[in-house]
């Protein structure tokens, strides 16, 4: 398809312009189209006598033809949206990871749990370390709550899912490019809902390898 | 105020009070219920400014976030239970009736006993402001196990569930008896493909109310005792069956606050352009499909949770577009060829449908599940439905408000106040909500008492707290109107405005009983035009002779009647 990483995974960031650049524009054409027509239509017939104003009220063709436009629209949205969530959601998810992150979310601090490493990040109310993911691979998040439900999104990635309590599910996203970038809880989960923050930091794989060594040279990351 | 029953000028006032308080005149029960909704209206404002004022620059710590909370979760809370909601039904109360030609709502004892209870709920709920731990605090849905006693404790909370389930029964009760007025109690001729649109809007709306309302006092109930210990929700199938009882409730609900103003918009425009409303029967195909599938497309809420079948709702919420696609045609149509009148209550239909658009645009985005991961809980959603429900809604209540005043009070609203109004209202509206796109692209959340830094977030806040301000200046203004336009009357007469309906061919306000002379016959959906037309054909040579301009402009005489 053109999209995606260089590497070929699916960039959910692309994959959401793809889809954001095919609905936008046709969205603002037709409120262009809607608000020139009604205003048009004001501008014209305003202030005549009640007694000009036509008297027919009904076209069963043109209305006809009208609603099949609509339906070959529907149809044509939803070829693009569900061709781009396929992507995203099945084949993503059954792309071979290069790193497993368990994402716990509890009240109101993220735990970034790196298995094949034994490191701990905690991110939120009461402090902050960054998310340190590799560019260029898959990363599947494995995403659950202790508590109540909350929501890991990382707007650049264009990107959201639950986690909640009584249920690990999957996301798998990668990122196409260093930098550091906001995430933030997005379901509402309490007090300190708006306090629920962190930042990813995405370095080069070799980057990421030397970060992972200092941090299980250091025991595993502060606690 | 204007005081609709007759008979209080030799009783003592506490007496004549409870008269108005106790009537089962549809009318008085629809003038209370639409006072009351406004006062909630106000109230829910109110928290809406607090809430504005605390967003308007970041770290700004104008209130607590634990209030916050209470502010965002009541704000919501209260418009959709106890304003917009029963404003739609307030309307349908006083208008369905007039408009099929009956002397008096169906059941009117369980329509008063209703609007009680929806009130009582609507105090009940806000007395949670009293109380230690403050009022609700889990948001408009309060998905478990957040709204739980554990995650959420304290009495607020609990008032909140219970004022829910009474004003939710309230409203079911009403959408009940609305149903069986139309049912029941049609006049003679007014078949059901010659009820008025706005009729037709209140029956799918009030369709909608007895299918999905119960399913949200049934799950009010289940929290209710889930709060008090017992095990109901329980883990991940537990948060995700709360969450489809909710919004098999939570998405009809978002269309019972827009079909009513929808009708709302279509008579004024209708009315206004001296045309009948075109398309009449794929209007009303229109409305029951709109109807099912707004009952099928409850889980686009939850796309991200992984517990649902995203293609299916994106189907049923991406076919929402043919519906919502003729109504758009129909309102065109209507206008061309018409002979257009700006009235102010012209102006909020326009308004209405307008930015109503952007809502619905933006509508058929979030309902592609890939556009959604990203919008979901930001504040694209908010901004999406502000334009649905205030944008929208409420531009379709003031273009009712300014439409029907006359009928109720006797008295037509100032024109010139009300397009000061209309034009505050449509900047602060843009400006409070057009920046909220970009927000929430910008990756902003919806529900944060504050927020970070970042460029550009302080002035885009700032901007929408100063357009909260000028909506604030908006609602003043036609407070004002109401207040003038009581005080000094223009009396408005039977027909001000050339009307198509049946509610016209009374006197302003009409009877205890509605009608005192013989109904106009019923031929169409807008008998009142058609007589008129019949009228002008009698006289076809004289009546195309009137000169253009504002000339014919004025009142039907009523003698065209029989």
């Amino acid at each position: 398809m053109g999209l995606g990483a260089p590497t070929g995974l699916v960039d959910t960031r692309a994959e959401y312009q793809h889809v954001f650049d095919i609905y936008v524009p046709i969205a603002i054409g037709v409120f262009a189209l809607i608000v020139i027509a009604t205003l048009l239509a004001v501008l014209v017939y305003r202030r005549r006598p009640p007694e000009r104003a036509a008297r027919w009220y009904e076209h069963d063709r043109l209305e006809g033809g009208y609603a099949l436009l609509l339906v070959a629209t529907v149809a044509f949205l939803l070829y693009i949206t569900f061709t781009a969530e396929h992507r995203v959601d099945t084949v993503a998810a059954r792309e071979r990871p290069g790193l497993v992150v368990n994402v716990t979310g509890s009240k109101w601090e993220w735990h970034f749990n790196y298995p094949a490493y034994g490191i701990d990040l905690y991110s939120g109310a009461v402090g902050r370390q960054d998310l340190v993911v590799p560019t260029g691979e898959a990363i599947r998040f494995r995403l659950t709550s202790v508590d109540v439900i909350h929501a890991f999104w990382i707007p650049q990635l264009r990107y959201k899912h639950d986690l909640i309590p009584g249920s690990v599910q999957d996301s798998t996203l990668t990122f196409s490019r260093r930098g550091v970038f906001a995430g933030q809880c997005a379901e509402f989960c309490g007090l300190l809902h708006s306090d629920m923050i962190f930042d990813v930091r995405a370095l080069s794989p070799a980057e990421f390898t030397t970060w992972a060594r200092s941090q299980q040279a250091a025991g595993g990351g502060a606690a | 105020m204007s005081a609709t029953a007759p008979a209080v000028t030799t009783v003592s006032r506490a007496s004549s009070v409870f008269g108005a308080a106790a009537s089962t005149d549809h009318k008085r029960i629809g003038l209370n219920m639409g006072l009351a909704s406004l006062v909630f209206f106000l109230g829910g404002g109110v928290m809406a400014l607090l809430m504005r004022t605390q967003l308007a620059q970041p770290h700004m710590q104008f209130v607590s976030d634990a209030t916050y909370n209470e502010l965002f979760t009541m704000h919501g809370s209260t418009m959709i239970f106890l304003f917009v909601t029963p404003m739609a039904m307030a309307l349908a109360i006083y208008l369905v009736p007039l408009q099929i030609g009956a002397s008096s709502i169906a059941a009117p004892r369980m329509v008063l006993a209703a609007f009680w209870i929806w009130l009582s709920g609507g105090i009940i709920m806000q007395l949670g402001w009293l109380t230690q731990e403050g009022a609700g605090r889990s948001g408009w849905f309060a998905y478990v196990p957040l709204s739980n006693s554990a995650n959420t404790p304290g009495v607020g909370q609990d008032l909140w569930t219970v004022g829910v389930i009474l004003a939710a029964a309230g409203l079911t009760i009403i959408g009940g008896c609305v149903l069986a007025t139309i049912a029941r109690r049609r006049a003679p001729g007014m078949s059901v493909m010659r009820m008025p649109v706005f009729t037709w809007t209140q029956l799918v709306s009030a369709l909608m109310v007895v299918g999905s309302f119960p399913v949200l006092i049934l799950a009010m109930a289940l929290l209710y005792a889930e709060r008090l210990g017992a095990h109901v929700f329980i883990g991940y199938s537990g948060a995700i069956d709360y969450q489809d009882l909710f919004w098999f409730f939570g998405h009809p609900v978002v269309y019972v606050m827009f079909f009513p103003f929808l009708g709302a918009a279509a008579e004024v425009i209708a009315v206004n352009a001296h045309k009948r409303w075109f398309g009449y029967a794929a209007f009303v195909a229109s409305m029951l499909a709109f109807a099912a599938l707004s009952m099928s497309v409850w889980s686009h809420h939850m796309f991200t949770t992984g517990g649902v079948t995203n293609q299916y709702f994106a189907f049923t919420s991406t076919a929402l577009v043919v519906p919502a696609g003729v109504e758009y045609f129909d309102m065109i149509a209507t206008l061309i060829g018409g002979s257009i009148l700006l009235r102010t209550s012209m102006l909020f239909a326009l308004g209405f449908f307008l930015q109503f658009l952007i809502g619905g645009l933006s509508g058929i985005f979030i309902a592609s599940p890939v556009l959604d991961y990203h919008a979901e809980d930001s504040y694209m959603i908010v901004a999406h439905f502000h334009y649905t429900l205030f944008a929208g809604s409420v531009f379709g209540f003031f273009a009712g408000i300014y439409h029907w005043f006359p009928k109720v009070t006797g008295a037509r609203l100032r024109e010139g106040l009300g397009r000061l109004h209309f034009v505050l209202l449509l900047i602060g509206t843009n400006m409070t909500f057009l920046p909220m796109f970009f927000l929430g692209n910008y990756g902003m959340p919806r529900r944060i008492a504050d927020y970070p830094s970042h460029p550009g977030w302080g002035t885009l806040n700032l901007l929408e707290t100063a357009g909260a301000g000028v909506i604030a200046l908006a609602v003043a203004t036609f407070l004002v109107n109401v207040v003038v336009s009581l005080r000094h009357r223009d009396a408005a007469g039977e027909d001000p405005w050339l009307g198509h309906t049946l509610e016209w061919a009374t006197s302003s306000p009409p009877p205890r009983h509605n009608f005192e002379r013989a109904l106009p016959p019923i031929t169409s959906y807008a008998p009142l035009l058609d007589l008129r037309q019949r009228a002008a054909d009698r006289n076809g040579a004289a009546m195309t002779r009137v000169p253009a301009g504002r000339a014919g402009l004025g009142p039907t005489p009523q003698e065209d009647a029989p």
